[in-house]
């Protein structure tokens, strides 16, 4: 799995592709934490390379929508592929998540995300 | 039949995932559901990596596949402690944190799952999908491969 991190104006774009799992979430979590704690408005995971994700991956998720919470830093995901999004929807995180169906609609949505409620 | 010993290496679960796609296709199964079974044994080698073995990397661990009319198989051993099977339960999914949806997913993706009280070295697991549509099966191979 690759890992990239892109500061745009105000928004930090985290670009994740490859297999997220128990090996490669590490990598995941670390960069998104890390844009997280540096106080930036709002940090978005770019999920449309993400060919495969487990549950260490989907944990890697949660916990950056809970530290999101507490820094008030407004979170999101676009781009999940169809197998991504339906292991979210069984764990019934799909409601949980900010989730755009793109990047360009992500850009201009994430501002008016509230940093604890999402959409 | 097929069956695999790998290292607990996290990185190694790729090969899992990939030999359990290839087996749950040439069953005829859809490849949606394919990528289900994957991720149902990949939790499994995860929890032996992750909480049998402790994280360490060096132990061994095996998958075996087997492809019946019916139904596919896969029995994961390990060679750890005992495992406690009335601790593994599906957590609650009304509770936001992370962590602990593996066993979750895995009862989600299979149709059985079982512990041999027989299987004295270690642990060994069973996982049972059964098939809704009649495939070729993998049952005509016989291959193993160890890594590590």
């Amino acid at each position: 799995m690759k890992v990239r991190v892109r500061n745009l104006d105000k928004v930090s774009v985290i670009d994740s592709t490859g297999d997220v799992d128990l090996y490669s979430s590490p990598r995941l979590r670390e960069a998104m934490l890390a844009e997280i704690k540096a106080d930036g408005p709002s940090v978005l995971v770019n999920m449309s390379g993400v060919s495969y994700i487990d549950s260490s991956g989907i944990a890697t998720l949660v916990e950056g929508l809970q530290l999101s919470r507490q820094t008030k830093t407004r979170f999101g995901l676009f781009g999940l592929r169809p197998n991504a999004r339906s292991v979210l929807e069984l764990a019934r995180l799909h409601k949980v998540f900010t989730i755009f169906e793109s990047e360009a609609e992500a850009l201009e949505k994430i501002g008016s995300v509230h940093p604890f409620e999402g959409l | 039949m097929v069956r695999i010993a790998v290292n607990s290496e996290p990185r190694l679960l790729n090969i899992l995932r990939g030999v359990v796609r290839f087996c749950a296709r040439k069953a005829g199964v859809s490849h949606s559901e394919a990528d289900y079974l994957a991720l149902a044994i990949d939790e499994a080698a995860a929890n032996i990596i992750r909480h049998t073995y402790g994280g360490h990397h060096d132990a061994l661990m095996a998958l075996e596949i087997r492809s019946l009319p019916d139904r596919l198989e896969f029995i994961l051993e390990d060679w750890g402690p005992k495992v406690c099977e009335d601790l593994i339960r599906p957590r609650s999914l009304d509770e936001l944190r992370p962590g602990g949806l593996g066993t979750f997913f895995i009862y989600s993706f299979m149709d059985k799952c079982s512990y041999d009280p027989n299987f004295e070295e270690g642990n060994r697991l069973k996982l049972v999908k059964f098939l809704t549509r009649k495939g070729a099966g993998c049952n005509n191979e016989s291959s193993s491969a160890k890594s590590g």
